[in-house]
């Protein structure tokens, strides 16, 4: 066919432009994001990875809403520098249970992948609550209310891990069962300590990066 | 969903697109007649493009082929191409393991050799101990301070006589090695607040006068010596810090001491044995221990 000849045709049509637009812009999306949603290696849990617990949930939740990952990215790349820094890089199992995943892209803050094990439940309490009395060059923002505010207030935690559970999480009716015990008396900061407790333990330790 | 259909299927499209790339690049050049434009004085931009369908500039031909070449070079070099790993056989985890290879060739035979360097050694090399200064404001000043003087009434003053797990330095290597997790149980079962007044008190004169007759003396043998000693002067094979050189991790007050004794305390020092490698430990060790 004329390719001018189909130019002119496309100009004239507002219909087909639109149609042959879409499918012009839509390859990439094909290409790059479309297999990735089913290729197994990318969406199969390390054999590390396990689903947050409910406490641990609910830090996550806390943690999104906070906008921590506006800061803090949660993927330690593949090279030289991080690795010596952070530890294992970071694989795409390792955030099956992640809905949505919070790799940000941004770096106020360090990277928080390999957090989990390098700083004790006490230390992260008082530096929530007021990072300067730790770090006192830090530029971090104060979370004083998260120590004022109960953990699950609305009491819906069952009602999130069952919804995950839809999505494939692997929750047991007991996990379930036992979830509003797990979450009682707890406060947002508990949790959210929680959480960051557990971040980096999926290390996969096929790819341990020893320094 | 067997993987090897998404690799054919980004293979295909890619391909496909590079065709369809390729023809519509070459049906707008050599492929067809022009279509003329109703204008009766057509403008002219860039060269040669008026109204209607022309073939555009001829330097755009040159760089969509140029693309077109670098796209083709690429994907037979560089994996792109489904499951292809392209000639070079190039990937994120070899070039990483690569570099890791080349850091340990230029800097592993130094780094084992500083990590086998006496203590007193490291202390003289004015370069190493900055180092070890770099090191420790990066991974420990969290905790312990810029100044290592402690803080938070919760994280231990490095800089004090004061070990509460061996001053040594292979006690201070297995510290920063393996971590250390402190317990203190709380008492308030076993105490009215009377007698966790006077423990309060009796624990804070043992570091002064160490009386010999104090009304809390007899409480503190039965549920303070076991761990900390009839003289209280602590334990460091438990972590049980001595009671009589004045130094009080969570606050020296009445009424912190006090709250110690009822409600108990834990301190963990997370290890740091596969964050660190043996040079860190080793410059950590010496710096710990300088004489300042």
């Amino acid at each position: 066919m004329n390719v001018l000849g189909l130019h002119k045709k496309l100009e004239e049509n507002s219909g087909l432009l639109i149609f042959g637009i879409l499918f012009v812009s839509s390859i990439g999306g094909l290409v790059q994001v479309l297999p990735s949603i089913f290729e197994d290696e990318l969406i199969t849990p390390t054999a590390e990875t396990r689903p947050y617990g409910a406490l641990e949930l609910i830090g996550r939740d806390i943690y999104i809403r906070e906008g921590c990952s506006t800061c803090h990215s949660q993927q330690v790349r593949p090279l030289l520098a991080e690795v010596k820094r952070y530890g294992p890089f970071s694989s795409a199992g390792e955030s099956a249970y992640d809905r949505p995943f919070l790799w940000g892209s941004k770096r106020t803050g360090p990277d928080l992948h390999r957090i989990g094990a390098k700083f004790s439940d006490a230390w992260q309490r008082v530096h929530l609550i007021d990072p300067r009395s730790v770090v006192p060059n830090s530029i971090m923002p104060a979370y004083p209310w998260l120590a004022a505010n109960a953990a699950d207030p609305r009491n819906n935690i069952q009602t999130r891990l069952r919804r995950l559970r839809l999505l494939g999480h692997p929750y047991s009716d007991d996990a379930i069962s036992n979830a509003p015990d797990l979450v009682a008396n707890k406060t947002e900061l508990d949790a959210i300590v929680a959480y960051l407790a557990v971040l980096g333990e999926a290390a996969g330790s096929g790819e341990e990066m020893a320094h | 969903m067997p993987i090897d259909f998404w690799a054919g299927w980004v293979a295909v499209l890619t391909i496909v697109s590079l065709i369809g790339f390729a023809w519509v690049i070459y049906g707008a050049y050599f492929g067809g007649k022009s279509v003329e434009g109703d204008e009766e004085s057509p403008t002219v931009w860039d060269e040669n493009l008026r109204e209607g369908a022309h073939p555009p500039p001829m330097w755009w031909f040159w760089a969509m082929l140029a693309s077109l070449v670098f796209t083709l070079i690429y994907l037979i070099l560089y994996p792109g191409l489904g499951s292809f790993s392209g000639a070079f056989k190039w990937s994120q985890g070899g070039e990483l393991e690569e570099r890791l290879v080349e850091h340990a060739s230029t800097f592993g035979s130094r780094r084992d050799e500083i990590a086998r360097m006496t203590i007193a050694s490291i202390r003289q090399d004015e370069l190493l101990m900055r180092a070890a200064q770099r090191v420790y404001d990066r991974q420990c000043a969290a905790c312990h301070g810029l100044d290592a003087q402690g803080q938070a009434d919760m994280f231990p003053n490095l800089r004090d006589d004061a070990w509460q797990w061996g001053s040594s330095p292979e006690a201070i290597e297995t510290s920063i090695r393996s971590g250390r997790h402190g317990i203190m149980v709380g008492w308030r079962s076993s105490l009215n607040r009377a007698e966790a007044s006077q423990l309060a008190q009796y624990t804070l004169a043992l570091a002064k006068s160490k009386p010999s007759v104090h009304p809390g003396k007899a409480k503190f043998e039965e549920l303070c010596a076991a761990c900390h000693t009839t003289a209280g002067t602590g334990s460091t094979a438990l972590g049980a810090p001595d009671l009589t050189n004045g130094v009080y991790t969570y606050g020296g007050g009445v009424l912190e001491i006090k709250e110690t004794i009822l409600y108990g305390r834990e301190g963990i020092m997370p290890a740091f044995g596969d964050v660190l490698d043996d040079m860190q430990i080793r410059l950590l060790v010496a710096w710990l221990t300088r004489d300042v």
